[in-house]
Parts: structure tokens; sequence; C-alpha cells
């Protein structure tokens, strides 16, 4: 017995840092889990609520009101410029045009950027707009020059959106002329930069197109703007498309978010789920 | 536990708040100084190593609540106190104020090291290859991180490592 505990009392260190990392190695499993989505969650709203204080201090009262109102007339404008795009593609859509209806164009919501994180630990902008004024997750983020990102957490007054120049971000695009599609991804490097994978050689895909966002994205709304295409290099079946991007992230104050343009019915088809709603 | 230590967690917090909202704004190359290294380095020396880890998990804990990955950080935090408790000074050691110094600087720099060197095989938000998140931008957080624990020294550590 007293060699049992003599065992511990000669590798505490050993054993408390093992105790340690398990714990470390629990939370890291666990980070899925509700109970830590709701702790990351408040602490968001806690460093948001927090940055936008300090970034307050540099705003100027007059300047941002002035700001604001052009700002809600972007909105307005590109709302209805993205409707006119969309609707000009489809005839359902031209229809919807001619009745008047736009009512999604609505829900754009405008939010500030409070924080703004770009680093090896963490890469994301903290807006100042949450569940209170609509926002949810998977909500695309955009400004009037093209898409941003997504939101990936909202608490009560703020929301946590991965910029498309985020490692883990992936969204369908389709080229404007040759209506080449392939998939935005950002592997590192320059912020103005990102590449579009899946790209056939076959593809008719020019440089100087404008990329934009597929009607078939899970989260993005059709026909915003994602950049424009600076070089193609071509592999054995697929060519790596480069795009400087629509976005300028080192300059980003405002951005309008927009709503959930979800179809029900692709997304239960796309989780596999048959028609009576089980899975399959 | 002794009381240098509660002293020292008292601590965290201001350090973690820190470490989140200021450092970040003096970053280069996407990288900036680690508080939280320097906290558990002076731990390391003053209360040993097992105060060390304590305070690195509780650092990476209270980050992780505010930033996410509360997990990684936590790891990260522990196993940097660790590394920083190699250098532990023994109470009844009659090291001098320069050794005290200059271990205090190792225990900080390569606590700092580590925890990136843990974040960064567990993270990958700016997807920069592994070795050079690791080998560049962890050398140059040390290096921050020296500078910091060398502001630290001169401005508030004057009796702490008196002989």
């Amino acid at each position: 017995m007293k060699k049992f505990f003599g065992f511990f009392f000669r590798n505490n260190s050993l054993l408390l840092l093992i105790a340690l990392s398990a714990v470390s190695l629990t939370f890291i499993k666990m980070e899925q889990a509700d109970v830590l989505q709701r702790i990351n969650t408040a602490g968001t709203a806690f460093r948001a609520a927090i940055a936008d204080k300090i970034a307050s201090y540099g705003y100027l009262i007059d300047l941002k009101n002035e700001n604001d109102r052009l700002l809600e007339t972007n909105i307005a404008l590109i709302g209805r410029i993205l409707a006119t795009d969309n609707a000009i593609r489809t005839e359902a859509d031209r229809s919807r045009i001619l009745s008047g209806t736009a009512e999604q164009l609505k829900n754009f919501t405008l939010a500030r950027v409070v924080d703004r994180q770009f680093s090896n630990r963490e890469n994301m902008l903290l807006i100042d707009g949450g569940l209170s004024r609509g926002i949810r997750t998977d909500m695309t983020v955009m400004t009037p020059r093209g898409l941003v990102g997504r939101v990936v957490a909202v608490s009560e007054h703020y929301a946590k959106v991965m910029p498309l120049i985020h490692a883990d971000f992936r969204a369908s695009v389709v080229s404007s002329e040759s209506g080449t599609m392939g998939v935005l991804a950002w592997k590192g490097g320059r912020e103005d930069m990102a590449t579009v994978d899946h790209v056939p050689i076959s593809s008719s895909l020019k440089l100087g197109e404008e990329m934009l966002t597929t009607s078939f994205s899970t989260f993005a709304v059709p026909g915003l703007p994602v950049g424009r295409v600076v070089s193609i290099t071509q592999g054995a079946l697929f060519s790596t498309v480069t795009i400087r991007l629509a976005v300028d992230f080192s300059s980003l104050n405002h951005v309008i978010v927009v709503p959930l343009n979800r179809d029900p019915e692709k997304l239960r088809l796309l989780e596999g789920r048959t028609e009576s709603g089980t899975d399959r | 536990m002794k009381a240098t230590t509660f002293r020292i967690a008292a601590l965290l917090v201001p350090v973690t708040l820190m470490q989140v909202f200021l450092l970040p704004r003096l970053s280069v190359l996407h990288v900036s100084p680690d508080a939280m290294a320097v906290l558990v380095g002076f731990t390391a020396i003053s209360s040993g190593r097992n105060a060390s880890m304590l305070i690195g998990f509780l650092g990476g804990m209270l980050t992780g609540m505010l930033i996410g990955q509360m997990g990684l950080l936590m790891l990260a935090g522990t196993i940097g106190g660790f590394i920083a408790g190699l250098f532990q000074i023994p109470e009844e050691s009659h090291a001098t104020q320069s050794l005290k110094t200059r271990k205090f600087f190792l225990a900080s720099t390569l606590c700092s090291f580590t925890s990136f060197a843990v974040m960064a095989a567990g993270s990958n938000p700016l997807a920069l290859s592994f070795a050079y998140r690791i080998l560049v931008l962890g050398s140059i957080a040390a290096i921050f991180t020296l500078l910091l624990a060398i502001a630290a020294r001169l401005l508030f550590m004057k009796k702490s490592f008196a002989d």
C-alpha cells in the first residue's frame, strides 16, 4: 500500500498531466454537444459586446448615420438587382417580378462588423445582429460587392460569421458567361484570392469571367458575385481556377445578412430521406 | 497550494481578457504574443509544475469560453504548463535573481511555443502548411511572448525575483 501511494506521490505531475489532458480531450469530443455550444454562444455574445464597445469609441456618430442610411439604400438596390437577375433566368421568377412581389427582400438585415479575427488561432467575423433581429445559423452574409460568408453561431444580439477565406468554407459557384460550375475553396495565402475546384478541363471558362453563387447552394442566395477569374491552370482531369474575390476583407465594416432560402424538399433529398420522412 | 498560486489565479481573468481583446491588435503575420504563457511561466517558477499545469488548463478554459475550441485550448494550456514546469525553482533553492529571470523567460517562451504547436496541430483556419504553422509561426509567437515576458519582468515583477 505504501508503495502504491509512493508511486502516486512521486509521479503526481505526470498523473495530473494525464488527468487534465483527458478532461481536455473529453471537451474536444464534446465540442459539438449542446452545453458547450451554449457556453460558446454566451462567450461569443460577451466578447462581441466588449468588442462592440471598443469599436464604437472610434466611430463618428454623424458619419455612422450617413453610412447606415447609404447602406440601407444599397441593401434595397442590391436586393432588387439580385431578384431581377435571378428572375430573368427563369420564367417563373419573371412572372413573380411582374406580379410585383418580392417579399423576401424585406428580410435583409444590415449589421456592423464589431470584431474581425484573422489569425492562426481563429478566423471569423463578429457582427452586431443576432436572434433578436431574425438572424439564424447558416444564413448568407454579403456586401453590395458580393459574398462574405456564412453565419455559424448566433446569440441574442450578435452572430459569428465564417468568412469565405476560411479553410473549411465551401460554396458552389457558376461562371456568368460560360455557365461553368465549380466548388469555391480558400487554400490559404492571400486574403483577396480563392480557388474554384472541380472545373473540368473541357469547360469554356475564360479569364475575367465573373463567378456567382449557384441556385443549388444549400445556404447562399443564387447570383451573388464571388469574384473574377484571374488564372486557369489545367490539370489531368480538372482545371485549377484562381479568382480575385469581389469583397475586400481588409476593409469590411458593414454586411448584409440574407434570410435562408432553403427548399425543404431539396434538403430532405440531400439528407437521404424518403418521402415518408424516414432515413434511408 | 501556496498563497502565491491563488494570487496568480486571480490574474487569470484579466490576462484572459487581455489575450482575447488587446493582444490580437498587436499581431504580426497573424500571430500575437501569448500573455497566458507568461502567466503560466511565472507560475511554473514560483509555484511548481502542478500549479502551472492547472493555470494553463484554466486559462485555456476561460479563453475557449470566449473564442471557442475550449477543449483544444485547455489541452494546449495543460501541455504548455507541463513544459513550463520543467523550469521550476524549488523553494529551498538559493537561486540568484538572474537565474530566476532566465528560467522565467525560458518557461514562458517554451510554454508559448508548445501551446502554439498543440493549437496548430488541432486547428488550421488559415489553411497553412503544418511545418510552416509550427516552425515559423510558432517561433514568431515564442519570440513575441519572450518580448512580452521581458516587458512584464521590467514593469511588474521587480520584487518577485528578489534573491
